[in-house]
């Protein structure tokens, strides 16, 4: 890897400082990600602001929202127990993460921040649009069996790798940023941007914006939520696909209900539709497989991955049954 | 007998490797060595029309670059004793064969700088469009000549005639993709000339064989070449051949006149020390109602190089297994644009999934028990053309006993029977089988010092498996020492002889060299003895002197006795022996497995819950490495089985996945309890030896197909196409 400087801050303004005055800077929390895509020779940034040690590691609830700080450790916020108990989606889909040693370094804002698994992505010997604009995507005619099915383009079709954020976006979070201009929040729904013709563009940051914080709303919605994760094997892998599920039931009829997939699409993939065919309705077999035709319809698989088309409907009835008692 | 050997002894080693003061050949330091690292073709075929190294040689740090341009001239190995296994070397010339070819070798004063310039080295290529899809070119395959396993094509009978004459037939084919050894430790060599004369420190199955390939590569005496590998970080047969790299870095260290060293990145690793190709079988056998084979005709065809068509996946389950009087296994080839493929953990595992997944498949058409249908077609002899005797053979009592400890008899037969809920269970079985023996043995070399304490060497190696465990166990016994003062020394070429440790040969081999040396430093030892006016034990007859924990004993009267260590004092000099090699009469290690899956019909997911293996070893040196073959065996079955695949890129020739992130090897929540059982009963085909038999490889030629049979059992899908991921579950029953 090229020689780079490192630093380590322990005030969040003087991270956005350091990284906003340096084109090829860039921020590192556990370091499980970067310092790969730094092997590889994906990523080359000439300055490593280290951001683990700042003061940004809380859990709690106040005002009926749970705030996540960003430096904390992926593993500590599946363990807590308000978030086992009123967010369990969140809890669960990062147990489903990783290994427990990744957990116990990972931090909740470079969990965000990881970039597609897209093994051309991930291998400078292969063209690939997000790393090299314009040099093309192989994936598209290749081997595309963990690829997208929905949001995808002619540009790209990688996937999100994250469980965490297929989970907070089911449960409409919101992520805390710090910038050069100061503090803004943004809705997760509009974090993560589909790849279109700029799929090197991941997400809404601007370069020297800092993650510090997730927000999420408590509901009774949150606290009846589920995380399905399907993988070719039993931990340690990335999502075939998944499925966060959260809804509430009045009278027998799902009351309000958000979905979001993953594995599936280049970002979290929430979808209305699936949302709408269930809303106001009994859970039932049919009700459950209309709501599945509803998030497929429109999909694009390639070659190798036709099967996330039945697979993801399949997942996302197995969790509905799971809430609804259909078991 | 003794009771060190066959004791569970712990690794001796182990303590050293968990705490790292083992030293794997990545962890040699040798002062002044300069890093290497390799730059990689990205095209699948063609060659070299430009290559621009300016921005790398003048990179910090970088101390030269070597391309085609400026490689110093190699000699291609092939001679005796050699392992080179290639007909081509990379930087020689601007051909192309692959992606992932070395196109140049970066030297710079530390790692990271090597791998950095090697980052900017810029190519220019005259590419060809690769063929990379063993499907897209099944109309070009051949049978090669005969290569390491013999003739590629066998017929024994009549398989037509015996097809015409079955009640039943089956005609099935199987897939099996592109799979990577993956040994934890990567690749390493350091190479260090003084005055001439080259020490290599590799990461190397075959120390001996690595001597002479790089003496004959690099034109010096082979006693002028010393290869030193003291522990292995697994090889799996990746590290059994000699590959380009380690012969490249030893030209460029002596080009240099500086030590240079040179560890394979993960990636690097997936092109350049050979694979298990992709492969297509197809099995066509007949049977009578009552299960008797009448013919199997069985036609594997396998992936090799352009340059290379060695064939490792062995024909021998077919042509031993079962008696079946008419045969024909045919192994084809097929060329294509990807790296030369190489041995691999089990090299016969392809050929045994095919033909035990089969047999199960005759077994639902003849509603027959799949262990009754093995019994039927047992054979106590080798019905093979050449009849080479197996020595001895207790597979019956694997199959009874391995059923009674799984349970078997409890199993209901009929798929899609057993239920948990809603989950599907499924049972399957199949035998497993490796020939070990046949082979070049070792020879061995002990010197008992005036401490009364001995030190046992050979030039072999532990790959991982408790090869300085259960020889120190052998050295101690057939010397009559107690263990503590027995030190058993390998991984040096200046050591006695040893062949490679592949094949599962080290035990059956090193094993009857370590016994050879050691009995004869024991009837020394007694001589001098008996014939030394100062001992008590002088003028008794040697036959009638014992030694037990380093005390000698008259077996007439104990309280008459000497010590090993007044002995060798008295003598004035150390007692040695050595043996010279041996070879290894052929063995035959079979047993029965059994696995249970677990399904979820809704989501194809399948789940691996119990694996038990019965097998027969001959004697068993050390329980506790036996069993941790064994399970070696049952993991990397799941692996085999279930996830691992290595995939190609059809249009770029290039292996997208090469590395841990993208190719599923299990993780310990994808493996249940594993049971072991062994026979234990010594082979008589190998006293040397003590009885014991090559074993390691054993395991896995059955667990896969028990694995895949018990998918089925549960399902009543039978895929065919390896690995059985939750899609193709899915698939198989929406197209019911």
């Amino acid at each position: 890897m090229k020689l780079f400087d490192y630093t380590r801050v322990s005030r969040a303004s003087d991270a956005v400082g350091l990284v906003a005055g340096r084109p090829g800077g860039a921020f590192i929390g556990g370091g499980t990600e970067l310092t790969n895509l730094m092997k590889d020779g994906v990523l080359a940034p000439d300055l490593v602001v280290d951001v683990s040690r700042l003061d940004l590691s809380d859990i709690r609830v106040s005002r009926g929202r749970l705030h996540i700080g960003a430096t904390a450790r992926m593993g500590d916020v599946a363990d807590h127990p308000v978030v086992r108990e009123r967010f369990p989606v969140v809890s669960e889909a990062l147990l489903a993460s990783a290994s427990p040693q990744v957990r116990n370094r990972a931090t909740i804002g470079g969990n965000l921040m990881q970039r597609t698994r897209c093994w051309y992505y991930r291998d400078p010997g292969s063209a690939c649009n997000k790393r090299e604009p314009g040099s093309g995507c192989p994936a598209l005619e290749g081997q595309n069996r963990w690829h997208a099915i929905h949001g995808g383009s002619d540009h790209c079709i990688a996937v999100h790798p994250s469980d965490l954020a297929v989970s907070l976006t089911a449960l409409d979070a919101t992520v805390a940023v710090l910038g050069p201009d100061g503090r803004r929040s943004v809705p997760l729904g509009d974090f993560y941007r589909l790849p279109g013709s700029t799929p090197h563009r991941d997400n809404a940051l601007r370069h020297g914006e800092l993650i510090t914080g997730v927000e999420v709303p408590q509901s009774p919605l949150a606290a009846g939520s589920r995380y399905l994760k399907l993988r070719d094997r039993a931990s340690f892998e990335f999502a075939v696909v998944s499925v966060a599920a959260a809804l509430t039931r009045e009278r027998g009829q799902v009351g309000d209900v958000r979905l979001a997939f993953g594995g599936i699409a280049p970002r979290p993939w929430r979808s209305p539709e699936a949302e709408d065919a269930l809303r106001g309705r009994r859970l039932t077999r049919t009700t459950i497989a209309a709501a599945g035709r509803a998030l497929v319809e429109g999909a694009r698989p390639r070659e190798h991955n036709a099967f996330k088309v039945e697979l993801v409907q399949r997942a996302l009835a197995d969790v509905l049954q799971d809430l609804g008692g259909l078991k | 007998m003794s009771p060190i050997v066959g004791s569970p002894l712990a690794r001796i080693d182990g303590r050293a490797k968990v705490t790292g003061a083992a030293t794997y050949t990545a962890d040699t330091e040798v002062r002044g060595a300069l890093h290497g690292f390799l730059a990689l073709s990205t095209v699948a075929g063609g060659r070299i029309t430009g290559i621009d190294v300016r921005d790398a040689e003048r990179s910090p740090g970088v101390v030269a670059v070597f391309t085609h341009r400026n490689m110093p001239e190699l000699v291609v190995p092939a001679g005796q004793g050699t392992a080179y296994w290639k007909r081509v070397i990379p930087l020689q010339n601007a051909e192309i064969h692959h992606s992932g070819q070395p196109v140049a070798y970066l030297v710079a004063e530390s790692p990271e700088q090597a791998r950095h310039a090697a980052s900017l080295v810029k190519v220019t290529y005259e590419a060809r469009t690769p063929r990379v899809g063993l499907a897209q070119a099944m109309d070009e395959a051949y049978v090669p000549e005969p290569g390491l396993k013999g003739p590629n094509d066998i017929t024994r009978g009549d398989p037509a005639a015996g097809l015409a004459q079955a009640d039943v037939r089956i005609d099935v084919s199987y897939t099996t993709p592109m799979h990577h050894h993956n040994a934890l430790e990567p690749s390493a060599t350091t190479a260090v000339w003084d005055d001439g004369k080259l020490t290599v420190y590799e990461t190397a199955q075959g120390i001996n064989a690595t001597k002479a390939t790089l003496a004959e590569a690099l034109e010096v005496p082979p006693a002028d070449v010393r290869v030193i590998s003291r522990f292995l970080g697994g090889g799996f047969g990746a590290k059994g051949p000699v590959w380009p790299h380690t012969l490249i870095t030893a030209a460029i260290a002596r080009e240099l006149g500086r030590p240079v060293k040179l560890v394979l990145s993960r990636a690097h690793t997936y092109t350049s020390h050979g694979h298990r190709p992709e492969t297509h079988q197809r099995l066509r056998i007949g049977a009578k109602r009552d299960g008797t084979l009448t013919a199997i005709e069985h036609v594997t065809t396998s992936q090799v190089s352009r340059t290379e068509d060695l064939l490792f996946n062995t024909s021998e389950p077919t042509r031993m297994l079962y008696a079946c009087p008419n045969l024909r296994v045919t192994q084809r080839a097929v060329q294509l644009d990807l790296p030369a493929p190489s041995m691999m953990r089990s090299p016969e595992v392809v050929a045994s999934h095919g033909l035990e997944t089969a047999l199960d498949e005759l077994s639902y058409e003849l509603g027959m028990d799949p262990i009754e249908l093995r019994l039927r077609n047992y054979t106590a002899d080798n019905p093979d053309a050449d009849g080479t005797p197996f020595g001895s053979k207790h597979l019956k009592e694997c199959y009874r006993r391995g059923a009674d400890a799984f349970g078997w008899n409890k199993r209901d037969p009929r798929p899609r029977s057993m239920r948990d809920g809603d989950t599907l269970i499924g049972w399957g079985m199949a035998t497993a089988a490796h020939t070990a023996g046949g082979r070049p043995g070792a020879g061995a070399r002990v010197v008992i010092s005036a401490e009364g304490k001995a030190t046992v060497q050979v030039a072999t190696h532990d790959i991982g498996t408790g090869t300085y465990t259960v020889m120190s166990q052998v050295a101690a016994q057939s010397l009559g020492l107690d263990l503590a003062h027995v030190r058993f020394e390998l991984g040096d070429s200046n050591y006695p002889f040893a062949f490679v440790s592949a094949a599962s040969a080290t035990v059956p081999g090193v094993g009857a060299a370590v016994n050879r040396a050691c009995t004869a430093a024991r009837r020394t030892l007694i001589d001098i003895t008996v014939t030394d006016p100062r001992s008590p034990l002088h003028g008794i007859p040697a036959d009638r002197v014992t030694i037990e924990d380093g005390t000698l004993y008259d077996t007439d009267r104990r309280a008459r006795r000497d010590t090993v260590r007044a002995v060798v004092a008295r003598h004035g000099e150390p007692v040695e022996a050595t043996t010279e090699p041996v070879f290894i009469p052929p063995g035959y290690s079979t047993g029965a497995c059994f696995a249970e899956v677990r399904v979820d019909p809704g989501l194809g997911q399948v789940r691996v819950t119990r694996m038990h293996g019965f097998f027969d070893a001959g004697r068993v040196f050390n329980r506790r490495t036996l069993r941790s073959q064994g399970i070696g065996g049952a993991v990397w079955a799941v692996g085999f089985t279930l996830s691992e695949h290595t995939l190609v890129d059809r249009r770029l020739g290039r292996i997208v996945n090469p590395n841990l992130s993208g190719y599923l090897v299990p993780v310990n929540a994808d493996i249940p309890e594993v049971h072991m059982g062994f026979v234990d009963k010594p082979d008589p085909a190998n006293p040397d030896s003590l009885g014991a038999r090559g074993f390691g490889e054993t395991p896995m030629t059955g667990m896969t197909a028990a694995i895949g049979n018990a998918v089925y059992h549960a399902t009543g899908r039978r895929i065919r196409d390896l690995p059985i991921t939750q899609d193709k579950i899915i698939e198989a029953a929406e197209d019911q």
